[in-house]
């Protein structure tokens, strides 16, 4: 069956209602259009209007399907105040012709309230939500189907008669979950939003009166900005190793780019120079008329002094960690690491990579003494026309990559098993087993090659790989 | 200019000079010597000169897998990495660091960069070249023209950090063109050697490597077999090269020089 799943002012008015089936209201308003619903492209929508919202403060919770919550304590102050934070917020949405509703409250439940329910606009004074809503029906209190059912069917019809009743034959009647929405409307119990990135407070806006686009006036502004952020973290003697810079255009659209540090740092003109090679990629439209700036895995940093006496070697922080930056600013973070040992016996497993100026880990360094190849294959190439003596003999001859090569020496076998007891018991082999061998050929050429599997078994015939060399 | 060729004190002299024209802003970063003399004879100041950069090519198939010409790198470039980081730079991402490890090359010195382009590597030497606390940098490329070389050399001026260019073709396909001049002090030829066990062992020896010193400037060339001794030993052996020196190849030789007739 199919149902209306929203309406506009014009449909509301003619007495439509979202859950309505479209027949009825087919036959209600003959010339209704209608719109196949796209929850997705709906949540995309929400999804970039949170990132939009950014603008006012960075703490923007998504409330799906169609709500926003946006924290602004300790930022209406950049526009003078709530009622002036709203307005402008008011006047842009209008700009964007979006149809809204709007309320700044203490608690998100009395904003939800509020909007919905309430006048349009409502700025409820710190700590009088509890008046605003109390003539409010029970619905605004963001109750399920059932409870809200209940207590329509109790004759309650506004919020301060659920407000007269005791806590104790409340929770009874209409279950713990009614109680605390109540409690987290009039800010009795604290609730939490899920923000769209988590609250951070190191952040710094930048807003125009005119708005720019120019290449360089996009360099000197995030160079601004930056400066404005690091003078901040420096002050409390913190460094951050990423940032966001966030650029506002005009017509709503959010263009982010984002840099990281491989130490925390806070040197605004570094993080400036790091920024402006990729700010061409920034499509500024008509223009931009707000800059945002956040500082992320912000951790104090301890001013190193310098030391008299090494003069003459250079530090980490003047030499390798601006190289390390530009590096992974340029090519991408995972094309630039330093190898680090695991403990693995699986020669695939055996490496990982870790940030170039990470501390060195706890894993065991690897063994020196055992031979193990300079070219590593990613995939074991495999190895053909192999000839030994006897099963267990390292091959006498291989051909690989189209290429006879005769052994001249040989040392082996290493057997190396998988690791049983990281997968499922069920799927352990006894044939899962790699015997690895090191010949060179009659050239010199030093080659590791392994026998995968176990004579003796015909569902599966040894096979033999080619997993490196040595040079 | 009568008998030029019989006065060694005077050719001396004017080699001194061509060297000055040469190295007029170039501060003098010193060389590193493979403790003997057959081979650093060959080279200019006697060793492997730092604050420049070096070209390393292999053989045959080692054109694509180049495993010789990266060990033999390590090796050269172990006794750098003690003074600073060595940075990697390669398209293709097959270098393995414990390898690296068991030559003597210490791994925890090494930053790996996996550039997405030939031009990009050679961008990202030149960037690692320029900056403090980075004690060499070795790049897989292709080939470097005569441009990329001079600011290849031009980037390792700057700090006296010295580079190597393993020539690669990562990813197979006919090689391309050698470039035929180029900006490298030195440029040699690796490939892998037989080994030779003591008599009375087991399975392969140390890893030999046949080496030829193609081009040197303000040197000789030469050809030579050379072993890393060290390699999957456990003991510490600060101060010795890590390339020991086993013999001198006479089939690499170039031509012997013949003395010049006089003309007319």
């Amino acid at each position: 069956m199919r149902r209306l799943s929203a309406v506009d002012a014009g449909a509301a008015a003619l007495g439509l209602r979202p859950g309505q089936k479209a027949t009825d209201a087919m036959a209600l308003v003959p010339e209704l259009a209608t719109e196949e619903a796209e929850p997705e492209a709906d949540a995309a929508a929400l999804t970039a209007l949170a990132d939009w919202c950014v603008r006012f403060s960075p703490a923007v919770a998504e409330d799906a399907p169609d709500g926003l919550f946006l924290d602004i304590a300790g930022v209406s102050h950049l526009w003078g105040g709530e009622a002036a934070m709203l307005g402008d917020l008011q006047t842009r949405l209008a700009a964007n012709g979006l149809p809204f509703r709007c309320a700044i409250a203490d608690t998100p439940g009395a904003a939800w309230a509020l909007t919905r329910f309430g006048v349009d606009g409502t700025v409820a004074a710190p700590g009088g939500q509890g008046e605003l809503i109390a003539p409010l029906p029970p619905q605004a209190l963001r109750l399920d189907e059932p409870t809200a059912a209940q207590i329509e069917r109790l004759g309650l019809r506004r919020v301060s008669q659920l407000m007269s009743i005791a806590r104790g034959p409340f929770a009874r009647r209409f279950g713990r979950a009614a109680l605390t929405r109540l409690d987290q409307a009039l800010g009795r119990e604290s609730e939490g939003l899920s923000f769209r990135r988590p609250p951070n407070p190191w952040f710094a806006r930048l807003a125009f009166a005119e708005p720019i686009s120019a290449p360089e006036d996009m360099a000197r502004v995030s160079a601004d900005v930056a400066a404005k952020l690091c003078a901040r973290l420096e002050l409390e003697g913190r460094g951050a190793r990423r940032f966001e810079i966030c650029f506002h255009r005009l017509d709503g659209k959010a263009m982010p780019l984002s840099i990281g540090l491989a130490l925390p740092g806070h040197d605004a003109r570094r993080i400036a120079k790091l920024f402006a090679p990729r700010l061409e990629t920034i499509d500024p439209g008509f223009g931009i008329e707000v800059v945002t700036l956040i500082a992320q895995d912000v951790e104090p940093i301890s001013a190193r002094q310098a030391r008299l006496d090494t003069a003459r070697e250079a530090t980490v922080e003047e030499g390798l960690a601006p190289l390390v930056d530009r590096l992974t600013n340029r090519l991408g973070e995972d094309r630039v690491w330093r190898a680090a040992p695991v403990e693995s016996h699986v020669p695939e497993l055996a490496v990982g990579r870790a940030r170039p100026l990470a501390p060195p880990t706890e894993a065991r360094a690897w063994d020196r003494s055992t031979p193990r190849p300079t070219r590593l294959f990613r995939r074991p190439e495999p190895v053909e026309a192999v000839m030994a003596l006897t099963p267990d003999d390292p091959p006498t001859q291989f051909r690989w990559r189209g290429q006879v090569h005769r052994v001249r020496r040989a040392e082996g076998p290493e057997r190396i098993g998988e690791e049983w007891w990281k997968g499922v018991i069920e799927d352990v082999r006894i044939g899962h087993v790699r015997d690895y061998y090191r010949v060179e050929d009659a050239d010199g050429g030093r080659f590791w090659l392994f026998r995968a599997g176990l004579y003796g078994d015909p569902a599966a015939p040894p096979q033999w790989w080619m997993h490196g060399v040595f040079g | 200019m009568s008998d030029f060729r019989g006065q060694p004190s005077s050719l001396a002299a004017v080699r001194a000079k061509i060297a000055a024209i040469e190295a007029h802003a170039r501060a003098d970063c010193g060389v590193l010597t493979f403790g003997d003399g057959r081979i650093d004879g060959c080279l200019p100041g006697g060793g492997l000169p730092l604050g420049r950069w070096h070209e390393i090519g292999g053989v045959g198939m080692e054109v694509e897998t180049a495993a010789a010409p990266a060990a033999f790198t390590a090796l050269m470039a172990a006794p750098l990495a003690r003074q600073g980081e060595v940075v990697w730079v390669f398209r293709r991402d097959d270098l393995w660091a414990p390898g690296l490890a068991g030559l003597g090359f210490p791994p925890e010195r090494l930053i790996q960069v996996c550039a997405r382009d030939e031009a990009e590597a050679l961008s990202v030497m030149e960037d690692a070249l320029a900056t403090v606390g980075v004690a060499a940098v070795v790049g897989e490329v292709e080939a470097a023209d005569l441009t990329a070389g001079r600011r290849l050399q031009l980037a390792c001026e700057k700090r006296g950090s010295t580079g190597f260019l393993i020539r690669r073709r990562p990813f197979g396909g006919n090689p391309r063109r050698e470039a035929t001049g180029s900006a490298a002090a030195t440029r040699w030829r690796v490939a892998s050697a037989p080994s030779e066990p003591p008599p009375d062992e087991f399975g392969l020896g140390a890893p030999r490597f046949s080496v030829a010193l193609e081009r040197c400037r303000g040197g000789r060339t030469g050809a030579w077999l050379m072993e890393a001794a060290q390699a999957y030993d456990l003991e510490d052996t600060h101060g010795t090269h890590p390339l020991r020196l086993v013999a001198e190849l006479g089939d690499r030789q170039l031509a012997p020089t013949l003395p010049l007739r006089r003309a007319g």
